[in-house]
């Protein structure tokens, strides 16, 4: 066999294999981009309603049954966990599954609920290493797999169409494109 | 079928070396003794404690939501704040934990100089930083605690 079947066989058998993990890292790798740059969270959904509370509050002031007539006002009676100040002028009322901002000098009463995103949660889950262990090296193994796909890739075509040709030039500007980011971003 | 025999053999050698260097991380752990400490004492003396397994509590404001890398704990003055990151076999922090009481073990840590401007650029290139936080100066600090084991007190 001669080296380009090899060449072939390595593209081709390790492109079936790292299928999913592309999917995990491509789909993560997206979301985590838009959770860096937009008020976005992949792993999580917040929900929020907005309530008012009928008098001027004061830090001071606050005590248990003010808490309490926050929870009957929002309906978390039964959620309530703990309470504490940020600052002077915010409350913030911590729920089984969300909390509670107050604005003690408007009175605005905002509830957040938040729970988990399904499949991002898992995919970010693995994109971050949190399993660590095992995954730590399968993903190492998925790293390296996919420079030999990388690379494999170049040789796949003869002629015009392949690393001599066409394929050469836009190998060149993909190596460029992240060099210009860095010179502009970074750099400059 | 030897192609096949060649990616098993490359799957076994990743779990092995993973192997090897879990025993060899066993050997090097050292026996020291916990130091119990507020968030208060930890912040006067933070030389003293640097580099300590210590055990410190208090109710837990934020959990980082990039992925729970770190969270905060409000010490009883209401006011001081310490960040906690996970360090052992700890993956994540859990957004449940917010306003419930930890007890974290761990190791005290403080940067160095350039490790801290790191930090603070990094806190301050992030979109989501722009707004100040009561946690934000905790996240910026040159100290931490490198969490390896914590459990939930209460509620």
């Amino acid at each position: 066999m001669n080296w380009r079947k090899w060449n072939r066989w390595i593209h081709r058998e390790l492109g079936f294999l790292f299928f999913g993990m592309t999917i995990v890292y491509g789909v993560s790798g997206i979301a985590l981009n838009h959770h860096i740059t937009r008020d976005w969270d992949p792993g999580i959904i917040t929900r929020s309603t907005t309530t008012q509370y009928p008098d001027a509050l004061q830090k001071s002031s606050v005590d248990r049954n003010t808490i309490e007539k926050i929870l009957e006002i929002t309906g978390e009676k039964e959620n309530y966990k703990q309470y504490y100040f940020p600052s002077k002028d915010l409350l913030m009322i911590y729920l089984k599954g969300g909390h509670i901002t107050v604005d003690l000098t408007s009175g605005r009463i905002q509830t957040t609920m938040v729970r988990n995103r399904p499949v991002f949660r898992e995919l970010n889950y693995l994109h971050y290493n949190k399993p660590k262990k095992l995954w730590t090296w399968f993903s190492d193994l998925y790293a390296f797999g996919l420079i030999l796909i990388a690379i494999s890739g170049l040789f796949l075509v003869k002629g015009w169409k392949g690393i001599s040709g066409r394929g050469g030039i836009l190998t060149i500007i993909g190596v460029l494109l992240p060099l210009l980011f860095l010179v502009i971003y970074l750099w400059l | 079928m030897q192609k096949a025999a060649f990616l098993v053999i490359i799957a076994f050698l990743a779990v092995s070396c993973n192997q090897a260097n879990k025993e060899t991380s066993t050997e090097s752990t050292e026996v020291q003794q916990i130091v119990t400490a507020s968030i208060q004492e930890l912040l006067a003396t933070p030389a003293d404690y640097d580099g300590k397994e210590v055990a410190v509590s208090g109710m837990v404001t934020h959990v980082c939501r990039h992925g729970g890398q770190k969270c905060f704990i409000v010490a009883e003055d209401g006011e001081t704040q310490i960040r906690i990151v996970p360090g052992g076999d700890i993956d994540e922090f859990k957004i449940e934990l917010e306003g419930s009481n930890v007890a974290f073990k761990g190791v005290f840590r403080v940067l160095n100089t350039v490790e801290t401007e790191a930090l603070v650029e990094d806190f301050e290139s992030q979109e989501h930083h722009a707004v100040e936080q009561s946690h934000s100066e905790a996240e910026k600090a040159d100290y931490f605690v490198e969490a390896v084991d914590f459990k939930e007190v209460t509620p």
